[in-house]
């Protein structure tokens, strides 16, 4: 090599290192300044999905709150907002422009399974972090990654309780499943039939009912054919009132089990007739009625900012993993960094958010935060919190 | 079952139906396919949406308003966005109507894009049980519409001197004009007619679905099938097109796998232009190279 090349390639080397000296020290403190913490929020603001932007709308005005009610060591959020409209093409657009172009400091937020699970490997390199809200497939969060954190029971929390409201009901021996046939719902589904497995129960039937569908008349005449004693539910609240109606049209009278993708009140909304609800039951992460005293406070702060909101089961949800957030970020201190703020997440132990029903802890090793569920149903007619069949919670 | 599994198959393809028979009736009088025939669909029934929920109005004046104001954006694309591309290559027809529905989604996401909206029921008819046989009001509705709607437009088209017109100017444009007739009106006469039958299908569907900017394009791929199954450009292959559609998905998710719902409409699309790519009704074209 000639003396020039040499001198050549030293340079480019040393601009090299420079270069990724600056990136390193840059990723870390991205999106921080001064006065501002800069976040990236992700929901499904369109689409036949985009009832669950609620939970992002929720979290958008928790962080104007706790804006409002000082700095977190000096800094203030500044909330960027970006649509994935449960459209993984979407979602990954989004997030690139969030990292990339916006530069936020974090990520926050996503409803939509298939969505988080097809940004995984965008924001996964980046080292950036990522708490998930809504979404539910355990695979995001787990096994762990460097910034990937869940804020909301994951699929085994929720599908394992599932099967054991269904199985809490005396008798139950032949059960049905109506399923999207996504990763998000077999997140739920799964670990609803291997709970069932572990009581001696395999379901009897298992059908498919696919987004956007309009009828589901098929699919009801051989669940009643089945003769079941509960339906598992694992769809879109879009498609749950397509599934109700048509239950409650063919004669399909069996209760059903829904997702924490479906909210109650919402369902009756849409459906407008409480006798094709009144036998469905869906997860509820809460630790009180929508409506219930121990959320007003909650809702309060989501009509204080989006006064014409209207508030559902889908409201609060990320309300709680941001409660975590601004935990860590305080206790991050004034010299925040990507790596001191995800070194706080991992200490967070048995957090009551006030807002689920379970507490929030994460470590290096579990990345899902919250791990138990209630359950909602019309009972005598009014919503009601419960812990098991015929139990209030 | 399989009666059930009949009777609402067809229902649910008598929309098909409705959606095939209107791109069929644009396609037949400007040779022009509207790709972005789903979102004027979703137009007609957001519009009956406001006309009901928003501005009060009963329903079946809210679906006339709601047809005529389609039937006037019918004519608008015609005359402000065909028209001046007339000229041009036939794939530009193709954009513009993608792109004109994507506009048209885009501008409802805009105001509903955090919906998904429930229509209240407006066809307040009593179901009919016939042993185990269910026909619910919307079905009987549904199929009377399209029935009625059939059998005016074969009376139209091949009954009547507009249904020549339409057959002169499919035939040759510049043979139409030399004869007297004002090609550009007709043409876009038929986008509203086109748009308006659109819109007749979103109305039906606003009841018996949820509202949302996105719903059409569901319903446009099914369209496409039952064109492409009956014969494109084929009236009654239109409607006959939209039925079996129907019925086969309720057949093929019953007694298969009701994973196969959902793709139906693309196996028929498949199967037809590999098995008979004229379409039940459709004519052989051959073309000599």
């Amino acid at each position: 090599m000639s003396k020039h090349m040499r001198y050549g390639v030293s340079v480019l080397g040393a601009l090299g290192l420079l270069w990724m000296a600056g990136t390193a020290g840059a990723d870390e403190t991205t999106g921080v300044t001064d006065t501002t913490i800069k976040g990236g929020v992700m929901g499904p603001f369109t689409g036949n999905a985009s009832s669950y932007s609620n939970a992002a709308i929720g979290l958008m005005a928790f962080f104007k709150h706790i804006k409002d009610q000082g700095a977190i060591h000096g800094r203030k959020f500044e909330i960027i907002q970006e649509d994935t409209a449960c459209e993984p093409a979407k979602g990954i657009a989004a997030a690139k422009k969030l990292i990339h172009q916006d530069e936020v400091f974090y990520l926050h937020g996503n409803s939509c399974s298939g969505v988080a699970m097809a940004i995984k490997p965008t924001v996964e390199p980046t080292g950036i972090p990522s708490i998930i809200a809504h979404a539910v497939n355990p695979n995001i969060s787990m096994p762990p990654t460097k910034g990937i954190f869940h804020g909301v029971p994951a699929g085994p929390a929720y599908g394992s309780t599932m099967g054991k409201f269904v199985m809490s009901k005396p008798d139950t021996k032949r059960v049905g499943i109506i399923t999207h046939t996504n990763d998000w719902a077999k997140s739920y589904c799964a670990p609803a039939v291997e709970y069932m497995a572990s009581q001696g129960v395999d379901p009897v039937v298992e059908l498919a009912l696919e987004r956007g569908q309009t009828d589901a008349t098929a699919q009801v005449l051989k669940l009643k054919q089945a003769n079941l004693d509960f339906v598992l539910g694992c769809l879109y609240e879009a498609e749950t009132v397509i599934f109700l109606r048509d239950a409650k049209r063919y004669g399909l009278r069996v209760p059903v089990m829904g997702t924490a993708g479906t909210d109650l009140e919402n369902t009756l909304a849409r459906l407008g007739d409480p006798d094709a609800v009144k036998d469905y039951y869906v997860l509820h992460a809460f630790v009180d009625r929508v409506d219930g005293p121990r959320m007003q406070q909650w809702n309060d702060i989501i009509l204080k900012y989006y006064p014409d909101e209207t508030i559902t089961g889908f409201s609060a949800v990320s309300m709680a993993s941001g409660v975590a957030a601004v935990k860590a970020f305080e206790a991050a201190g004034r010299d925040l960094t990507r790596s001191r703020f995800i070194a706080e997440l991992e200490k967070i132990q048995g957090l009551e958010t006030g807002i689920l029903a379970c507490p929030i802890s994460w470590s290096a090793t579990d990345r899902h935060g919250c791990k138990a569920s209630a359950v909602a149903g019309f009972v005598d007619g009014r919503p009601t919190v419960l812990s098991a069949w015929g139990k209030p919670w | 079952m399989l009666l059930q599994l009949t009777v609402s198959g067809i229902s649910q393809g008598a929309i098909y139906a409705l959606i095939a028979l209107s791109m069929t009736v644009l396609y037949r009088a400007t040779t022009i396919v509207n790709f972005g025939h789903g979102d004027f669909v979703m137009g007609g029934a957001f519009v009956v949406y406001v006309a009901v929920i928003l501005v009060g109005l009963p329903f079946i004046p809210a679906a006339v308003a709601a047809i005529g104001i389609m039937f006037l954006l019918g004519i608008g694309v015609s005359r402000g966005f065909i028209d001046p591309i007339k000229a041009g290559p036939h794939i530009g027809f193709a954009m513009m109507s993608i792109s004109l529905g994507y506009v048209l989604r885009g501008s409802a996401r805009t105001l509903w894009g955090r919906e998904v909206l429930p229509m209240p029921r407006v066809f307040d008819i009593e179901p009919v049980f016939i042993g185990d046989l269910v026909i619910t009001g919307d079905a009987m509705i549904i199929s009377a519409t399209v029935a009625v709607l059939l059998v005016v437009f074969f009376l139209v088209f091949f009954r009547t001197r507009l249904g020549t017109t339409v057959q002169a100017v499919f035939q040759s444009e510049r043979g139409a004009t030399l004869i007297g007739i004002n090609v550009r009106a007709f043409h876009a006469t038929m986008w509203g007619v086109g748009v308006g039958l659109g819109a007749i299908a979103g109305i039906l569907i606003a009841p018996i679905s949820l509202l949302h900017p996105d719903l059409g394009a569901a319903f446009l791929i099914r369209g496409f099938a039952a064109m492409t199954l009956g014969g494109f450009g084929s009236l009654g292959g239109a409607v006959v097109g939209g039925l079996l559609l129907g019925v086969a998905e309720q057949y093929l998710g019953a007694y298969v796998n009701t994973a196969l719902i959902d793709i139906t409409a693309y196996l028929v699309i498949i199967a037809v232009l590999v098995v008979r790519p004229a379409g039940l009704f459709g004519r052989r074209v051959t073309v000599r190279m």
